[in-house]
């Protein structure tokens, strides 16, 4: 493992020891926005590059958690992550890669510790009602996330090492050939890492014992954490083609291979040398697109296909032979068309419709002794058809109305309206007030209708009311820009899915719940550019999220009536502040969670009941470089910079204060 | 003040006031407990992989109930799925199955006094249940080992194991609940199978089985004559696959010849299925729904219900998890685990059916120890 961090450091130094320096400054431009009609009534938040490519070790999880107002559920690097909306489940996140829906058919979630945010160049998150446009079924909303061709006009290569603590490595590779008409991209990465973090075990205490054993003493052992290690792989290659007529076409197919280990609990007294639970995964997904875009209409053709094969085993030898706890195999594959198409008969009037077909089928296979072969082989037809129409009868407003049905296997689900509308309050400070109106419905996964055992093939789908209203803004002068975002949102979902154990020792789903979730999402943002190279920006993000059990009470026992769900925070935050001096820049990173209840009942007098609320802060500070036909950064990463201990579930503890260096660099050429 | 020094001095107040409110996971301070008197510990087994399983003590004189009190004495958690308590003289053993460690605390003051961990043994890996020969010699049933473990419940050492002989690969190979009749000690196994095996108490081997048509035994009891009462909870089935049939079974089994006496089917209404046996060995009490009584005597279980499941104003009729009788009074301690993720619930019985205290205990209470 060592020479291949030596031959990828000796590249980077080859490479940066040539030009000299050479610092470029680009004259600013003043950018007037235009309220694209696409967009009337849209909540949504749009990362871009910026942030997404911050540095090679941070995963889809890790961009959510710091520069958006989802709850992101995570268990540590490269551990299930799952991210919830508006206080709602993770299976009421749509995730769609370059329009290819990414839940697994399986569970209905996306891990996004599986995704890292180099391997994506824009991320587009639809708040409530608005997630109708990409798909059905995002109760608390959707994420598209989507790769693009590079702005460059030269052919381009980067490389970055990254160093960090518990014997991590993290290296990617990227090569952008360029012609006129076409683009080529190519992206590798080889990530490794023990993550065997040390921590002070506040669950458990060792007892100090006099001559004749008697407790003495005792105190909270210093561990590590077990069963952390990971490697995570990636490539991905992409192609872009543009006629210059109108015409674009892109074919991108993205494989990954992650083993990961799945740590032990903080309360587990098992040694991991005599126990192996590990999480195998490979996915390929490929996606081919093709647009056409003329002046008053366009048409989209999109087919794709993925394929993921899961593999999970809990073993131990610590028996003369090895015992297989666990030994699961699964193989879930998803294909899709789909039709797009768009009209404006005038300026004020845009007309789209969507048509997709898609395929998914499961097979999930379990090796204990009474499950020797398929545990479940199914597949299933969806379909779903989507028209929008949009109206600007002023130029200060605009209102659309949204339609969705979608079908899986025989079911139709109820048809999905949306209504949306804005209106342009103040011209020069892009001030405007956005309202959404919608129902939604999300179908039952595969492991709902069919897991053997507990599956529930009666089970029908989610429900929920969602309406929302909020402002937006965005002021810009010479050198300071100042933006913002406020939503108020009220939603009620029914029939909501929850898997509860039963009395033979397994799980078993349900239409059981009923949820109220409300509250407010906020988004502040601020620019200065200062004299002798300073600039200056700063982001902050804020969410209130009552989620609040409404559903019939299991027997009068039940205390969960009216109380929040378990593991949804009430508050949630976060802020980034950048501060930059020419090829410097120092940034800082701050989020926030609120205490989050473990039972259902909320007891906070119980004493595994809530998790704490918690902060973390991030710093770094890079250095850049830019040559003539090279450009090249240092930077210097801490992580959990106050060192707080934390968890985010119950007896998962968090890494503490931890540090990371990355080395990139970038040769351009002809 | 320069800029940069000005960034520097606000960065590290911020950095302070941050680290100063800072809510951190961790320990709670030990309380001391002195338990006088008849008193019962209730084991909250929690949710699965959650490290959420508790101990809670109840007085039954002043109805009084103290939660978490294994944490609270001892700043630890007590661990993940809290499986089975044994009292055995001035020690309580807790077996926590997915933490791999069995407890040993001091009934009367709740803290711990000793421990056996995976690592202290050569075949642990999840405990079930702890059974005591004798002072030196004590079982321990597994989940997934095909081994019983031996220890020493004084010293609380590891001195050897039993071979099970059940099949090894591909998972389970559960021992459970034990109990002995002279030198044997019977043990169901429950997870993927139906058996029950016969140690030999004085060679610690496995000397013969007991197979049972109904699958998954999950609990068992030795009445005053040496009759072995099994209750199955039937097994698994769907049109897809499965093993079992669904049906929950009660076997009576002569622990001397290992004859099956009686063999009754029972009601299959997404049942749990839990038994307990009064002091004297005579009465049998039985969760099939509503609770049951019975004479070891009888030939089958009453039509009737000696206490039907509590209902709600809706007819919702409560799910019961666990039954325990208190060997001093008689009482009946019924456990509600309510919808498996909050605060479960215990009713207190008298041995004639009347309601005596209904209290709240921690998430999945499975069963009682009862401390004289």
């Amino acid at each position: 493992m060592r020479n291949r961090h030596i031959v990828l450091t000796l590249a980077v130094l080859s490479c940066m020891g040539t030009s000299a320096q050479r610092v470029t400054s680009l004259k600013k431009v003043d950018v007037t926005a235009t309220r694209r009609l696409k967009d009337t009534g849209v909540q949504q938040t749009v990362l871009d590059s910026a942030a997404l490519h911050d540095n090679i070790s941070l995963s889809m999880a890790d961009i959510l958690t710091k520069h958006t107002t989802l709850f992101v559920k995570s268990y540590g690097r490269a551990t299930e992550s799952t991210a919830e909306f508006r206080g709602t489940s993770p299976s009421h996140t749509q995730v769609t890669w370059n329009g290819m829906h990414i839940n697994s058919p399986m569970l209905g979630t996306v891990d996004f510790s599986t995704l890292p945010s180099f391997f994506i160049d824009k991320v587009q998150l639809l708040h409530g009602a608005s997630s109708i446009l990409m798909a059905g079924g995002g109760l608390g909303g959707g994420i598209a996330l989507q790769t693009a061709p590079g702005r460059t006009e030269t052919n381009e290569a980067q490389l970055v090492q990254g160093i960090g603590q518990y014997s991590t490595f993290d290296e990617f590779a990227r090569l952008t050939l360029t012609g006129r008409k076409w683009q080529s991209n190519t992206r590798l990465s080889y990530s490794t890492s023990q993550n065997d973090f040390s921590y002070i075990n506040p669950d458990k205490k060792v007892d100090v014992r006099d001559e004749e054993g008697h407790i003495v003493g005792s105190y909270h052992p210093k561990e590590r954490n077990k069963s952390g290690y990971f490697t995570d792989i990636h490539a991905m290659q992409e192609a872009y083609y543009n006629d210059r007529q109108g015409n674009r076409v892109s074919v991108a197919s993205w494989y990954s291979h992650l083993l990961r280990g799945l740590p032990f609990l903080s309360v587990d007294y098992k040694d991991d040398s005599d126990f192996s639970n590990e999480c195998g995964q490979h996915t390929l997904r490929t996606v081919a697109d093709w647009q056409h875009t003329a002046a008053r209409w366009s048409s989209r053709l999109r087919a794709g296909h993925s394929w993921q094969r899961i593999a999970y085993d809990y073993t131990t030898t610590r028996q003369q032979a090895q015992t297989d706890i666990t030994h699961s195999r699964s193989i879930a594959q998803q294909a899709f068309v789909e039709g797009e198409g768009m009209l404006m008969p005038h300026p004020r009037w845009q007309i789209e419709a969507q048509m997709q077909v898609g395929y998914s089928h499961v097979r999930s296979s379990d090796y204990s002794p009474f499950h020797q072969g398929d545990n479940y082989n199914r597949g299933r037809m969806e379909y779903a058809l989507g028209t929008q129409a949009r109206w600007r009868p002023v130029k200060r407003m605009g209102v659309a109305l949204a339609l969705r049905q979608e079908v899986y296997g025989p079911e139709w689900v109820p048809t999905i309206p949306a209504l949306f509308a804005d209106y342009l309050l103040v011209e020069n400070w892009q001030l405007v007030c956005k309202a959404s109106i919608a129902r939604n419905c999300r179908y039952p996964t595969m492991d709902d209708l069919y897991f053997e055992p507990g599956g529930n093939s009666s089970l029908k789908p989610e429900k929920g009311f969602t309406y929302d209203g909020g402002i937006e803004w965005k002021r810009q002068w010479t050198a300071f820009t100042f933006g913002g975002q406020f939503t108020a949102f009220d939603s009620h979902i029914t029939d909501w899915i929850l898997w509860t154990p039963n009395v033979k020792g397994f799980w078993q789903p349900g239409n059981v719940k009923r949820v109220h979730n409300y509250g407010v999402e906020s988004m502040l943002h601020g620019e200065m550019v200062l004299p002798r190279g300073w600039k200056a920006d700063a982001t902050a993000n804020y969410a209130y999220t009552p989620s609040i059990n409404k559903g019939q009470p299991t027997d009068d026992n039940d205390q969960s009536y009216g109380r929040q769900l378990c593991y949804v925070p009430r508050h949630s935050a976060n802020l980034t502040v950048t501060i930059g001096w020419k090829q410097w820049t120092l940034a800082s990173g701050w989020m926030f969670y609120s205490r989050r209840h473990t039972t259902t009942s909320n007891e906070v007098d119980y004493i595994t009941g809530s998790l704490e609320p918690y902060h973390r802060v991030d710093l770094s500070l890079e250095k850049k470089w830019q040559w003539k036909r090279a450009a090249a950064s240092i930077k210097g990463q801490v992580n959990n910079l106050l060192d707080n201990h934390y968890m985010t579930v119950l007896s998962r503890p968090m890494a503490g204060r931890n540090y990371a260096v990355y080395l990139s660099v970038t040769p351009q050429w002809k | 003040m320069h800029i940069h020094s000005r960034f520097c001095v606000t960065l590290s107040v911020a950095c302070g006031l941050l680290a100063a409110c800072s809510d951190s996971e961790g320990s709670v301070p030990e309380e001391d407990f002195t338990h006088e008197g008849r008193g019962v510990y209730i084991l909250n087994e929690g949710n699965y992989n959650s490290g959420n399983s508790t101990l809670s003590y109840y007085d039954p004189e002043k109805q009084t109930i103290e939660n978490g009190i294994f944490q609270r004495a001892n700043d630890r958690k007590l661990g993940d799925t809290g499986q089975s308590m044994t009292l055995f003289g001035n020690t309580l053993f807790i077996a926590m199955e997915n933490s791999g460690i069995v407890w040993a605390i001091d009934p009367r003051t709740s803290r711990v006094k000793g421990s056996l961990t995976t690592g202290q043994t050569e075949q642990m890996i999840n405990p079930r249940y702890v059974h005591i020969v004798n002072s030196g010699k004590a079982y321990i049933t597994d989940l997934y080992a095909p081994y019983i473990t031996i220890f020493n419940p004084t010293t609380f050492t590891y001195t050897g194991s039993i071979p099970t002989g059940q099949a090894i690969t591909y998972g389970y190979s559960s021992t459970e609940k034990m109990v002995e009749w002279k030198n044997r000690v019977f043990t169901n196994c429950w997870s993927y199978n139906n058996k029950i095996l016969v140690i030999d108490t004085r060679t610690d081997e496995v000397t013969d089985s007991i197979l049972l048509d109904s699958w998954q035994p999950k609990d068992m009891q030795i009445d005053a004559r040496g009759k072995l009462w099994v209750i199955t909870d039937g097994g698994y089935n769907t049109e897809h696959e499965g093993f079992g049939d669904n049906i929950p079974h009660l076997y009576r089994i002569d622990a001397e010849t290992l004859a099956i006496e009686q063999d009754q089917p029972l009601d299959a209404d997404n049942a749990s299925v839990a038994m307990a046996l009064s002091n004297d060995g005579h009465t049998l009490y039985l969760i099939n729904n509503d609770i049951y009584r019975m004479d070891v005597t009888d030939s089958h279980l009453p039509v009737r219900p000696f206490i039907k499941a509590p209902t709600d104003a809706n007819g919702t009729r409560h799910k019961l998890y666990g039954i325990s009788v208190d060997p001093a009074s008689g009482d009946l301690y019924v456990a509600d685990a309510v919808d498996y993720s909050q605060a479960g619930t215990m009713y207190r019985y008298k041995a004639d059916g009347t309601l005596i205290h209904k209290f709240r205990v921690g998430i999945n209470p499975n069963g009682c120890a009862f401390i004289p």
